[in-house]
């Protein structure tokens, strides 16, 4: 079965004047559509670049990356804009919501970008998504006047919008209290069940523990991959990576 | 030692960024221009016909001598006089007639010494002055003006005995005590007596004048009384008052006043904008650095005090430079004042214009600093360091709340978030867009009224088609070939008679009759007189001067017969065109009771559409003694007028680039301020073309509310300020016109020069890296 993503000796060399960073050095993955993966590894280890290049964010330096029929490398700015529109739902640590616009239009943004206007059956997906999340109460409200917890599944309802095929969450408990944190691991759970791909990265082993496959990035480097399920087992073997 | 460190750092500052600094340098320097240029020409609107009069030494009273009385060596004793301080020679002249580009009009040939003279001296506009044993002539610059004579032409001299003969024109001269006032006195043409003496060898024929300087100038009356106190007699025929000549040509230049006042007003409202909102744009621009500092320990004080340093430093730099740029522009708006009083003009380095502006520029970039700067050290900063720049407003505005209801398309909504996310700063730029408006909005109504003037000379009071003046032919041979003549379809007759108020205040009054009922008289109160009645219309200048009101009566005395006051019933205000509107109009048949004998000289003409004036022209000359002179109105506009419309065109223009400026300001601010939401939305999906589409839209609806507020408060505005100054200049009704079908392209060209502006920062926005924006959370 061809994958969803396939990565494929992916290198990403940061320059800043002579000097040049490696963040990664040759990376190949493949994720099966409806799999839950989770990329485990220390700060600087690449992951947040590693989402990045998946997400069509930044251009990698060599290698290719192929999400269901686009290889990211060659496009344009414009078709990789379209792509993310399209076919990414990304979640971030910081929940990256847009201040002034309330919750409601937050969540819509994303739809409003592809089709322009807003409509009766936008309004009927949003509204589900916010009720499904348990924030339809909020939905007039602005991000500012939510919790953390709260504002993260806006995030969310605003990453699932599209019905991406592919659902990128970046460090999603990492500004999170435990119960927060365990109340978006479960939604993401619930949204893997429903059939959604999530690629997401931690460094949080309770939260890599929920995927199916946990992969370890250290020095821009895969250098193990294991079975999810075991938040101890995870823990240890990311203790060990130094 | 902190203050040691804070002038390092300013300096370190300046020099570090110089192209901020060079902008800065420019902008405060061009707006220091634009308050030099307004300042220099409120200031000195006056100032042209003062300096020629200085600079030429022009006498305060000609006084025209009756020569049956007096004798050459009364000219000294009249000179030595007290109070007076410097004399002329005794001047002689004779009144003759000139072919002027086919009309016979009269002229005033005068002798002028071949040296030049201590007082009056004539300013050389064009040409060289008089040879000696040359016969050839000087013209007054008037001249030029109303028959566009030049320098190396021909005028044809009537001789005593009747020959004509032809005179090269050498140059053309201004003379400060030509009185426009009295608008029967023919042009003047300056001969040597040596010429004179040649076309009019009998020197009984010529006339003598004398032009005198005052110790006090105010004191003319006085003088002309002394001088007939002391030749024991009323020598004087007639004087002219310098102070008459001054107000009759600083009224010729009133047009002038009103626009250049009304561009002084729109420079100062500009310059303040310019430089608030530039320098506010830039220090909060620096949100990260305000940040570091505070980290570092400055405190706000400290803070206030660096950006204070350094743009005062700035300021102190570029205000002289903008001061000494706008002096030296300055004769630029104020060269239509001077033109139209045949001089040049330079305006004076003076105490008070520079206190002014070099007090005025430094205050405004210090006002701005400090609110700028003050807001900056107040700012969060952990805040500050991670944006960069002051935080939008948080809360979302009605009109996004609206644009979302209305399902306008998303750039839309989001481009009229960014113009409420920084409600202050859109209103400083959409204000100064509307000041663009404005400033467009004046030149297109100066344009329509001035249009509406031009195709009806009648509404500023010319109400003829063609006048007529007649010397030798008689009154009713003059009137019968009139009703004659091909192309008039009616005709009225005037004569000018001179009269006074029992205050002892001389004007003149126009006796009329004819067909009255044609003419479209401007009735701005009241009603037109009925003829062979004492009912009297008389001019706004006439009715302010001698206080007067519809309904008064006024008593005169008309100096052909003295003793015998006669009184007439003001029913109206008319507008008058000439003599600062100081004037009045009577039933000639009810004036001829008071005064005997007097016959009309000259005819107003209403010609019939299809009319050639050739052929009236012709038929004029071949039946007359060649003496009637026929002038058709041409143009009611000066031509100094229509260049001045060019300039305020030029000012909008400036207006709209420094808006334009401001634009960019604001949408590279608001795009700094944006980083993290523009970050967001493109790793939400949205395209380059829809961050430039966003940014452009905010630009746009900027500008397209700029346009829809600016015209209707820059028709208002320039009808109240065109009403206003009218008023003060003794103008009187102003009828304002705007073209709607400009009105309707200015509102796509305000939404178009808006998004212009923002191009750039739109396209930098839509370059932004979205992962160093994600790196920086």
């Amino acid at each position: 079965m061809t994958p969803l993503v396939k990565i494929d000796d992916l290198r990403k060399t940061y320059r800043t004047g002579a000097v040049a960073y490696e963040a990664l050095k040759g990376v190949s993955i493949d994720i099966a559509a409806g799999e839950f993966v989770t990329v485990m590894g220390h700060s600087g280890s690449g992951k947040s670049t590693l989402l990045h290049l998946i997400g069509g964010l930044d251009h990698p330096t060599s290698g290719s990356v192929k999400v269901g029929d686009h290889t990211l490398q060659t496009m344009s700015e414009t078709a990789l804009a379209k792509f993310r529109r399209g076919n990414i739902g990304f979640v971030f640590q910081f929940f990256n919501l847009i201040d002034n616009l309330t919750i409601r239009a937050n969540v819509e943004l994303p739809a409003l970008l592809s089709n322009g206007r807003s409509g009766s059956a936008l309004r009927e997906r949003s509204d589900e998504l916010l009720q499904d999340l348990g924030i339809v109460d909020q939905a007039e409200k602005h991000p500012w006047q939510l919790s953390g917890g709260q504002q993260q599944r806006v995030a969310i309802a605003r990453a699932l919008i599209n019905q991406p095929t592919l659902l990128l969450v970046d460090e999603p408990t990492g500004n999170l209290d435990s119960a927060s944190s365990e109340t978006v691991l479960e939604i993401l759970d619930t949204c893997h069940s429903e059939g959604q791909t999530i690629l997401m990265v931690t460094h949080d082993p309770r939260a890599a523990a929920r995927g199916q496959r946990v992969l370890f990035l250290h020095d821009g480097q895969i250098v193990d991959r294991t079975a999810g399920g075991s938040a101890g087992r995870i823990g240890q073997r990311l203790a060990e990576m130094g | 030692m902190t203050m040691r460190a804070i002038l390092k750092k300013a300096r370190a500052d300046i020099l570090s960024r110089p192209m901020i600094s060079l902008l800065i340098v420019i902008t405060v320097a061009i707006s220091a221009t634009l308050l030099t240029l307004a300042l220099a020409t409120l200031m000195n609107l006056n100032a042209p016909y003062d300096q020629v009069f200085q600079e030429l030494n022009a006498a305060h009273v000609w006084i025209y001598l009756d020569r049956e009385r007096v004798g050459r060596r009364d000219v000294e004793r009249i000179r030595s006089l007290p109070g007076v301080e410097q004399g002329t020679d005794l001047r002689y002249y004779v009144t003759t007639r000139a072919d002027l580009r086919g009309n016979r009009v009269p002229v005033s040939l005068r002798a002028i010494p071949l040296e030049t003279p201590q007082v009056n001296r004539l300013l050389l506009e064009e040409g060289r002055h008089l040879a000696p044993r040359q016969v050839e002539l000087l013209a007054s610059t008037n001249l030029d003006d109303l028959y566009k004579l030049s320098t190396g032409e021909t005028i044809g001299l009537t001789r005593a005995d009747g020959k004509k003969v032809d005179l090269p024109v050498i140059g053309l001269a201004y003379n400060p005590m030509w009185d426009t006032y009295r608008n029967d006195q023919p042009p003047y043409i300056y001969v040597s007596e040596e010429t004179l003496r040649q076309l009019h060898p009998d020197e009984s024929t010529w006339a003598w004048s004398m032009g005198l300087r005052l110790n006090n100038p105010q004191s003319v009356e006085k003088m002309v009384t002394r001088i007939e106190t002391a030749l024991h007699g009323d020598v004087v025929e007639s004087y002219t008052d310098w102070r008459d000549v001054k107000r009759a040509a600083v009224f010729g230049a009133r047009v002038n006043f009103i626009f250049l006042s009304a561009f002084s007003f729109f420079a100062i409202l500009a310059t303040v904008l310019v430089i608030a909102s530039s320098i506010g744009s830039i220090v909060l621009s620096q949100f990260k650095q305000i940040g570091i500092l505070k980290t570092l320990g400055f405190t706000k004080n400290q803070i206030l005090w660096l950006y204070l340093g350094e743009y005062l430093i700035l300021s102190l730099i570029a205000t002289p430079i903008g001061l000494l740029l706008g002096i030296a522009l300055s004769p630029l708006p104020l060269k239509s004042v001077a033109a139209s009083l045949n001089t040049t003009f330079q305006p004076p380095l003076t105490v008070p214009l520079t206190a002014s502006v070099l007090s005025a520029v430094p205050a405004v970039v210090v006002g701005s600093t400090l609110s700028a700067a003050y807001r900056g050290a107040r700012a969060n900063i952990i805040k500050s360091m991670a944006v960069g720049a002051e935080a939008p407003r948080k809360k979302s505005s009605w009109g996004i709340r609206l644009a979302t209801r209305l399902g306008l398309p998303i750039v839309l909504v989001l481009g009229l978030n960014d113009l409420f996310a920084k409600p202050f700063r859109s209103l400083m730029t959409g204000f100064n867009l509307v000041l663009g408006v404005v400033g467009i909005v004046f030149g297109l109504t100066l344009n329509d009224t001035l249009g509406t003037y031009k195709a009806n000379p009648a509404l500023m009071g010319i109400v003829q088609d063609a006048m007529v003046t007649r010397r030798r032919t008689s009154d009713r041979k003059t009137r019968h070939l009139l009703r004659e003549a091909p192309g008039v379809a009616s005709f009225y007759s005037e004569v000018l008679l001179d009269a006074e108020s029992p205050r002892g205040r001389s004007f003149q009054v126009r006796a009329i009759e004819g067909d009255l009922g044609a003419f479209p008289f401007q009735i701005q109160e009241g009603r037109f007189l009925q003829a062979n009645t004492h009912e009297a219309v008389a001019g706004r200048g006439l009715m302010s001067w001698l206080k007067l009101e519809v309904g008064d009566e006024l008593t005169i005395t008309f100096d052909e017969n003295p003793n015998r006051p006669t009184t007439w019933r003001i029913v109206g205000q008319y507008g008058e065109p000439t003599n600062s509107g100081e004037m009045m109009m009577v039933s000639l048949p009810t004036a001829s009771r008071w005064v005997r004998g007097i016959e009309p000289d000259t005819y107003f003409l209403k010609l019939a559409r299809d009319s050639r004036t050739t052929y009236l022209k012709e038929y004029l000359k071949q039946n007359s003694d060649e003496d009637l002179n026929v002038m058709f109105t041409k143009q009611a506009i000066p031509d100094d007028v229509l260049s001045l419309q060019l300039a305020i065109f030029a000012l909008a223009a400036i207006l709209i680039g420094i808006a334009l400026i401001n634009v960019f300001n604001t949408s590279l601010l608001a795009m700094q301020e944006k980083t993290r939401d523009i970050g967001i939305l493109k790793t939400l999906g949205m395209t380059p073309a829809q961050v430039i589409a966003m940014v452009n839209a905010s630009a746009g609806l900027l500008g397209l509310i700029a346009a829809l507020m600016g015209i209707p408060l820059g028709f208002a505005l320039t009808k109240r300020l065109l009403g206003t100054l009218s008023e003060t200049y003794g103008f009187g009704e102003v009828h304002v016109a705007l073209n709607l079908l400009y009105v309707g392209l200015l509102i796509p060209l305000m939404v178009l020069v808006s998004m212009a502006g923002s191009i750039l920062p739109g396209r930098r926005a839509a370059e932004l890296s979205i992962v160093r924006v994600l790196r920086n959370e």
